[in-house]
């Protein structure tokens, strides 16, 4: 076997894991890193349930091999949050009734702060966000309550931000 | 108590398991791991069907890594399944369709585990196939030959290729069609639609030194999934333990067993955990969609529109086994005769075996099919008699006492209010505001699908209450539902009730996540062990505050009794200190209604209990030259009896209709000589964030007697109506019904094409 | 699926590393494709050259009279770039329509283009734009015309160990205007049905086209220019009636085929209704220039 090591960044804390070259980064996150958080289901970049973000934007990290992202910082869902100081993104999902089956909603979530990141304290039309989480299937919600969610948590942001 | 003095029941309240999904604590059956775990998979047939002369495994079985390898030869030989036992583990003697389980392998890592499958030599001879539901009905080829042999249930008909047929017949249909104004045959037809779970199907299974097996996996029915095991691993069921740490989607698709045998079958064989979970390929070959049908219907009217008598036939396409079919098809027969008074109805259902993948429960089994033609053919004949499409549901709609099809009585209707609703939010009154722009409407009715459930309840020191149920989350809310009304009749906030797990060896029986019944039927356990509670809280308190317990009231987590009060968490350390703590059991069951057995042969669910009603309306764009359907405003009218968590049963609503337009315009499992060509996500379309429009929810509360303060079904419902509605507003915007699903923009273009030419 | 991956930290090691390893050394950047083509048993390289993080190929800049993109830039770069909002907005809405956000962010265009497939979504805008590619090998560096390039499904004229560094093309003259349409069964996370990109220049202070550059992807083995289609318009005043036979000669000039996402008929009838639109959108958006 021609492991390597990996040196990774996630959620601020490195990592040194030992890889095979054909690992996904998916596969690091769950199975040697345990953030189990980042789900996985077609593992074609076709659902975006994986999604994570690498260097602040989101991917699916079910196709990207892990020894590509040598040295790079990936945040997971864990990273953003937790229960007792939740983002604002994921407060908002909980308030708007953006959960159900929850499976999507760890990429989503991501999916939706990579977008918001991109210029910050922006306020996304629905459209504009509808057009961000497209590359996330969510079988349950019909996603008007997501669009609620993410145009919530925006306007919290961007409020927050301009107080600052 | 009157439902708007509630505190917690009718609000919107956050759900339970909300923190743990948004933070990525919640622990799904995917994530779930032992160590020392082995990984299986399944190698699947390359043929649609074939006599399997040979299977080797030698060279698998000899690769470094594979710790074991199990094909039909190594198991009970068992034939299982919910209508008929025509199921088996593995292909015995043939492969039935291109994706039928053939072996499964253990090995230490799942590439291994590929690379062993592909070492496995599997010898085929093909068979004709038979994968066209309407020839399976007449050709000579048996799909089980020793289809006699099989166990049934005694209600279900079978013969040869057809694996159940049911009917109900009301009057006299073919002397109504006989003296009708005018009579109209119309044929539909509906795809193979996956439900798109975003969790694939994943068990992890270990044996324990006492022989008894843990299945960790993400079934809907632990119950259901853990007789069916017991079955299969010849074992009595007590030694069979399922427990589901957390399901990421179902939709029906998760009520049969899916991968847990294979695990389980695996562990044993190997003396290691071992955990299966499908890839998307399995999903979509070898998983449990909703059936494809076809439905074919006449129906007769008066000149005012009046439905004199409707007779017809829906053909479902079970796949290779029964699975749900027999079931489903019989079903339709009730969406089929819908909402409306009828003269007389004479309709028959038939499952029928074909050589393509068994198919299962998708939500609302049945009813999208035969709303898609039912609801179509009322447009078509309105469209011929120039009436309002409206108007014409309305002259026919059922009313508070009438009878249903099954000659039970219609009570708490609700239909036109939906209908007018609907059509109200719409803008009903202008149908083609321009050129191309069309609006659409459909109705239907559905039941609450009864069976049984228990909760034990405990109370904790703190005044917390502990709901142990059986039935499994699977992101409905539905548990939240059920905790909002033990919540809600204790006193308490919602957050003092804490849910567990569920697992079949703690947990009370209940019937399980499906059928619309989950919020209803453990809302309703919830009813009776909080009064049971109550009654024990309230002597303990005679004693405590001296007063008697006819003065006693629950406040505010306090027995109150005139000025004196006790709390509830003050109750619950005493008991615990003498009487074995404060805990109670509660069950529900919701008895089907008095119906008239001479309408309904050999049908599994011959009369609905609790049923609602619901209008869907559209608004939508078609362009004229690519056919593309642009949804502009999709409206639901939803009757729920009593709303216990409105944000969630909008939840529900927006979701359900969000897979409806998938299987009205997108979603399909295309099948080419016994293949699956799309069997991945890049090309089995389930709808994008993009697709779906903001769905406009009504919630009509027109209460039930049966259930918890009132409440109706809600889960099913909202995605039976989306493909008529659609289709209906497609016709609307340009002139003709696609009559097949889903209706793709090129069909749409073919469709009118034909009509200009 | 058992590979080395290397990371070369300069092109000239890039290359260095394909020569070594040919035939059995692969390219990958964004990877987007790549892992699912080796996950799906397609390809199954035995060495995967990363070109992800050479240094200076992600950079999109303009010259005077020209747009260079490097090879590995993004999608979602050339989305969201201020220099595409004008006459050049094809590339915006192309690359708007790839995947979703998370594809990209990593996806590059680079290997939208090598990779070839019939369906890219970004190579009709590109052979609308008529753009250039910068390649560099073992035997130095060339360029070639992203017309002659591909040169069937999956297949380039790149030799062993070439990699392509960047795409030029030259900014349009005045009353230019590009637009991109794609059709698929949903309205994202699709592969094409059919996808146009078409670059339309007027005369000076007619109504008449100067220069028309129309590509067509999914429609035939390659993206391709309907020449003909072109050809006719040239000339032509623009409007309905000509930009409706240029539809017609395009439709022509394809050669669909049929599979589980569309039959070629109906490919080819989008051909016809897509190439007259993107034209009309095009004249659209150089009469809101104009005034």
């Amino acid at each position: 076997m021609n492991r390597k090591i990996l040196n990774i960044v996630v959620n601020g804390e490195s990592h040194q894991v030992l890889i095979e070259p054909h690992w996904t980064l998916l596969q690091v996150l769950r199975n040697e890193i345990g953030m189990m958080g980042t789900k996985e289901n077609c593992l074609e970049a076709e659902c975006g349930v994986c999604t994570v973000l690498l260097d602040g934007k989101a991917i699916n990290s079910c196709i990207l091999l892990a020894a590509q992202v040598e040295g790079c910082s990936v945040t997971t869902i864990e990273g953003i949050g937790d229960p007792e100081h939740l983002h604002p993104l994921q407060e908002a999902f909980i308030e708007c009734g953006a959960v159900q089956c929850g499976y999507c909603i760890p990429g989503m979530i991501l999916t939706a702060k990579s977008f918001l990141d991109e210029n910050p304290g922006c306020r996304p039309s629905r459209d504009e966000i509808r057009e961000a989480i497209a590359g996330t299937l969510c079988r349950c919600t019909g996603y008007r309550k997501i669009i609620d969610a993410v145009a919530t948590a925006a306007d919290r942001i961007a409020l927050s931000g301009a107080k600052q | 108590m009157s439902a708007h003095t509630h505190r917690v029941a009718g609000h919107r309240l956050p759900r339970r398991d909300g923190v743990g999904k948004v933070t990525g604590k919640h622990v799904y059956a995917a994530d779930f791991k032992l160590p020392g775990m082995l990984y299986g998979r399944v190698l699947r047939s390359t043929r649609a069907h074939a006599l399997i002369k040979k299977i080797d495994t030698s060279r698998a079985a000899a690769m470094a890594g594979v710790r074991g390898i199990i094909t039909s030869a190594d198991i009970p030989q068992i034939r299982y399944g919910t209508a008929v036992r025509d199921t088996t583990v593995f292909a015995t003697d043939r492969a039935l369709f291109t994706g039928h389980a053939i072996a499964a392998v253990a090995a230490t890592s799942l590439e291994i585990a590929e690379r062993a499958l592909a070492a496995i030599e599997v010898e085929y001879e093909d068979l004709p196939p038979l994968f066209d539901p309407e020839e399976a009905l007449k050709s000579d080829i048996r799909i089980h030959p020793d289809w006699e042999t099989y166990k049934a249930l005694p209600i279900i008909s079978r013969n040869r290729n057809i694996a159940g047929q049911a009917r109900i017949r009301v009057g006299d249909a073919e002397a109504a069609f006989a003296k009708a104004h005018k009579v109209y045959e119309h044929r539909f037809s509906t795809a193979l639609q996956h439900p798109g779970y975003t969790e694939p199907r994943v068990a992890t299974a270990d044996w324990d030194a006492n022989g008894i097996v843990t299945v960790w996996c993400n079934t809907q029915l632990p119950f259901d999934t853990q007789t069916t095991l017991a079955e299969i691993l010849d074992l009595p069921a007590a030694r069979v333990r399922v427990t589901v740490p957390g399901i990421g989607g179902g939709f029906g698709g998760k009520l049969r067993i899916g991968v847990e045998h294979f695990a389980a079958l695996l562990a044993r064989k190997t003396a290691r955990p071992v955990k299966v979970m499908s890839t998307s390929e399995e999903e979509l070959t070898a998983a449990l969609p909703r059936q494809a049908s076809i439905v074919l219907l006449k129906t007769a009217v008066d000149k005012e529109g009046h439905l004199l008598a409707r007779s017809g036939r829906i053909i479902v396409d079970c796949g290779a086994y029964a699975g749900s079919g027999p079931g489903t098809a019989a079903i339709a027969l009730q969406v089929m005769a819908g909402p409306y008074k009828t003269g007389a109805l004479a309709f028959e259902s038939i499952a029928v075996y074909t050589n393509k993948v068994h198919s299962g429960s998708f939500r609302a089994p049945a009813g999208p099919m035969a709303n898609f033609a039912m609801e179509c053919q009322i447009d078509m004949i309105a469209k011929d008699l120039g009436l309002d499409p409206l108007e014409m549901r309305l002259r026919n709609v059922v009313k508070e006492g009438d009878p249903g099809p099954s000659g039970e009585i219609h009570r708490s209707v609700s239909i036109e209010e939906c209908l007018r609703k609907a059509a109200d939010a719409i803008g009903w009154h202008d149908r083609n505001p321009e050129p191309g722009r069309g609006k659409g409407i459909a109705c239907s009715w559905w039941m609450t699908t009864g069976g049984s459930s228990g909760v034990y309840v405990k109370i904790n020191p703190d005044g917390s209450a502990t709901l142990v149920s059986g039935a499994v989350e699977i992101g409905t809310g539905a548990i939240t539902g059920a905790a909002q009304v033990l919540a809600e009749e204790l006193s308490l906030d919602l957050t003092d009730i804490n849910v567990t797990g569920v697992d079949t060896q703690a947990a009370p029986f209940d019937f399980g996540a499906q059928g619309s019944r989950t919020t209803f039927s453990v809302g309703n356990a919830c009813l009776a062990a909080a009064s049971e509670l109550r009654r024990q809280m309230f002597e303990l308190a005679a004693k405590q505050l001296e007063a008697p317990i006819e003065d006693m009231k629950l406040q505010d987590k306090h027995v109150v009794a005139g000025n004196k009060s006790i709390s509830i968490a003050e109750l619950a350390r005493i008991s615990r200190l003498a009487g074995g703590g404060l805990i109670a059991h509660g069950t529900a069951i919701s008895p089907a209604p008095a119906y008239d057995p001479t309408r309904v042969q050999n049908h599994p669910l011959p009369v609905w209990n609790t049923p609602s009603y619901h209008a869907h309306a559209v608004d939508l764009s078609v362009d004229q030259a690519t056919g593309k359907v642009t949804i502009n405003r999709y409206v639901v009218a939803q009757d729920v009896g009593y709303a216990i968590n409105p944000t969630y049963i909008e939840g529900q609503i927006e979701g359900g209709v969000a897979q409806g337009i998938g299987q009205a315009l997108s979603e399909e499992i295309v099948y080419q000589d016994g293949c699956v060509m799309n069997a991945n996500l890049t090309d089995y379309k389930m709808p994008t964030a993009m697709d779906v429009p903001e769905i406009e929810s009504i919630i009509v509360e027109c209460r039930s007697a049966a259930g918890p303060y009132g409440a109706k079904g809600v889960g099913e419902p909202p995605c039976i109506e989306p493909p008529a509605a659609i289709g209906n507003a497609i016709a609307a915007a340009t002139g003709c019904w696609p009559n097949s699903l889903p209706m793709t923009a090129e069909k749409i273009a073919a469709a009118m094409q034909v009509q200009h030419s | 699926m058992s590979f080395d991956l290397h990371r070369p930290a300069t092109v000239t090691e890039a290359i260095d590393l394909a020569q070594r390893f040919a035939p059995t050394a692969r390219y990958v950047a964004g990877g987007t494709d790549t892992v699912i083509q080796i996950n799906r048993k397609k390809i199954d390289p035995a060495h995967l050259i990363d070109v992800a993080c050479l240094p200076g190929l992600s950079e999109i800049t303009e010259t005077t009279d020209a747009f260079t993109l490097g090879a590995l830039t993004k999608y979602r770069s050339v989305e969201t770039h201020p220099a595409f909002r004008g006459d050049l907005r094809v590339l915006v809405e192309a690359a708007s329509v790839v995947g979703g956000h998370q594809v990209r962010n990593i996806a590059t265009i680079g290997g939208n283009i090598v990779n070839a497939s019939p369906a890219a979504d970004f190579v009709p805008p590109l052979l609308a734009l008529d753009a250039s590619l910068d390649i560099t090998g073992p035997q130095g560096r060339r360029s070639v015309a992203l017309r002659d390039f591909i040169v069937g499904p999956g297949r380039t004229n790149l030799s062993p160990a070439e990699i392509v560094t960047s795409i030029r093309f030259a900014k349009l003259p005045a009353r230019s205007a590009t637009a991109f349409l794609k059709e698929g069964r949903r309205r994202a996370m699709e592969i094409s049905i059919v996808c146009v990109a078409a670059c339309l220049t007027l005369e000076a202070s007619t109504s008449r086209c100067a220069s028309v550059r129309l590509a067509i992807g999914a429609a035939s083995p390659t993206a391709f220019r309907p020449e003909q289609a072109e050809g006719y318009l040239i000339g032509k005043p623009a409007g309905k009636e000509s930009f409706a036979e240029a539809g017609r000669l395009a439709a022509e000039a394809c050669s669909p085929i049929s599979d589980v996402r569309a039959s070629a008929g109906y490919r080819r009838g989008l051909v016809a209704v897509m190439v007259e639109r993107a034209l009309t959108t095009c004249l659209q958006r150089i009469r809101e220039q104009d005034q």
